[in-house]
């Protein structure tokens, strides 16, 4: 913009400004001295050089709490659901191929959609409440600075905070940041944030190599991990990809509202509806995809009870030597790969692989001797680093409008993956670890 | 009695009127539109717990500046 336009722009700003103050001096009666608001008190609290941050961070702890309570009954309910049908579709066919294809592709497609539903949409609620209530300006308030050090704007922080629950909502919620680079930066980052998907891929494998004294820490070193590598991307993104600094920090706080339960709900459903359209599709057609792969050759596997003999035990002897280094067998390159429709998926399969029921699945594990724990927190390491699942890239692709970034992403996640536990596994032999 | 400070260096509770905004292009215009124009009245009233952004009541509303930004705002204080 030329010199005089700015001059002209701000000239214009500069004559508003004054026009309304003077209407409002000529016009506007006001009492003497200072009211102290609601929003007074509550910020004198909130905002409070000592308590402000540790009140942020409980009310982050209480919106996963909301969310995550209010959707676990709803996810049960979904899973039972989708079992029976399952089982009824699978008696009800007498075809056995049409009704492996119907039990599992369509119907089991449908459910592995259907369970991310509820705590997507406890989180959206609880994002919209805390948006409407005035809140949300403050937590960038209260964590700015701490976010400008990493290259990044307050407004950055809760959508990282929410890809502990989900990334796909977090990156979605980036929507909010004005600024295009901050943005992405933010959503390139925020997959290495280790999502609830992933946790039960920790707990199998720290559960069974580490013991019960150890598994915690374990599992906390890999969600350490995932923010220390987020931190590192994000100082390296705004480096090379994303050159300047982050977007300037000018932002109103508004006063506190009680939030509206209509329009809080409108929210919710206005972006759950964009989650069930976009990641649901993709998710149901990996599905699909994952159980042609997995049943055929039709003969071979017996009808798809015996994986080991199916297309995709043959991919995942094909890719095995590039795990090999890393000390892990087919059955893991296999379960990566079914982690691409959701993380969770990794405990499934090798359940199935192994012939094992989740519960005796820990030892199952040690008893076949696929991992040691060096091998196995690598694992967990990948896990937590390589593409979280087709849904994160699939939202890439339609808030960025393009292919050229979730394929980016797709390809520094696994890139990142392969370095990371290389390095993990390389310092662990030279400690002396097997 | 009067003197020219930068909105960064104020305390909470003391305040100014804005002589002049010292940023230029989209900031600047940013600035002014959310209502940083020259002769507004602005009180500083907190810093964020880590110290920076700074809140400043302005225009009756509450508005939340980066230290970066706020440098850019150059006040005149009433010297006490």
């Amino acid at each position: 913009m030329s010199e005089y336009a700015e001059n002209l722009s701000s000239a214009l700003v500069q004559r508003r400004y004054e026009w309304i103050a003077s209407t409002v001096d000529s016009t506007v009666k006001k009492g003497s001295g200072e009211i102290f608001t609601l929003t007074d008190m509550l910020d004198q609290v909130f905002l409070d050089k000592h308590l402000g941050i540790p009140i942020f961070l409980t009310i982050l702890w209480t919106m996963f709490q909301f969310a995550f309570a209010v959707s676990e009954p709803f996810v049960v309910i979904i899973e039972r659901v989708f079992e029976m049908l399952g089982a009824w579709v699978n008696q009800a066919i007498s075809d056995p191929y049409l009704a492996s294809f119907v039990s599992v592709g369509v119907i089991g497609g449908l459910g592995s959609v259907l369970v991310f539903v509820p705590p997507i949409f406890g989180l959206f609620l609880a994002l919209s409440i805390l948006e409407d209530s005035g809140y949300m300006a403050r937590a960038a308030f209260v964590m700015d600075r701490f976010m400008y050090r990493l290259g990044l704007h307050g407004r950055s922080f809760i959508p990282l905070m929410i890809g502990f629950g989900c990334n796909v909502p977090a990156i979605m919620a980036t929507r909010s940041m004005d600024s295009e680079k901050d943005r992405m930066i933010t959503m390139l980052i925020s997959p290495l944030i280790s999502c609830s998907a992933r946790l039960p891929v920790y707990v199998l494998i720290a559960g069974a190599l580490f013991g019960a004294s150890y598994a915690g820490t374990a599992v906390f070193a890999v969600y350490a991990l995932g923010i220390v590598l987020a931190v590192v991307m994000a100082l390296i993104f705004r480096r090379t990809l994303f050159k300047g600094e982050p977007s300037p920090f000018v932002l109103e706080l508004p006063t506190y509202a009680v939030p509206d339960a209509s329009s809080a709900i409108l929210h919710m459903w206005s972006r759950g509806r964009m989650f069930l359209k976009k990641a649901g599709t993709i998710i149901f057609w990996a599905t699909i995809i994952v159980w042609l792969l997995s049943v055929h050759p039709w003969e071979a596997t017996s009808g798809g009870q015996v994986i080991a003999e199916s297309y995709i035990a043959w991919i995942g002897h094909a890719i095995e030597p590039v795990f090999q280094p890393f000390g892990w067998d087919w059955m893991a390159a296999v379960a990566l790969l079914f982690g691409l429709v959701a993380k969770e998926v990794v405990v499934g399969t090798y359940g199935i692989l192994l012939g094992a029921e989740e519960a005796g699945l820990g030892d199952a594990l040690v008893s076949q001797g696929l991992f040691t724990p060096l091998t196995g927190f690598a694992f967990m390491a990948f896990v937590l680093i390589y593409v979280p699942c087709v849904a994160v890239i699939g939202t890439i692709a339609k808030e960025t409008n393009s292919w050229r970034w979730p394929a980016f992403a797709l390809v520094y996640q696994t890139a990142l993956a392969f370095i990371v536990t290389g390095v993990i596994i390389a310092v662990g032999r030279l400690a002396g670890l097997s | 009695m009067s003197m020219m400070k930068r909105l960064d260096e104020l305390m909470p509770g003391q305040g100014g009127r804005i002589a002049s905004i010292s940023s230029c292009g989209n900031l600047r215009r940013r600035m002014m539109e959310m209502g940083l124009v020259i002769g507004s009245e602005l009180k500083v009233i907190r810093l964020a717990p880590t110290g920076d952004p700074v809140e400043v009541l302005l225009r009756g509303y509450s508005l939340a500046l980066r230290k970066n930004e706020a440098k850019q705002v150059i006040l005149e204080v009433d010297a006490a």
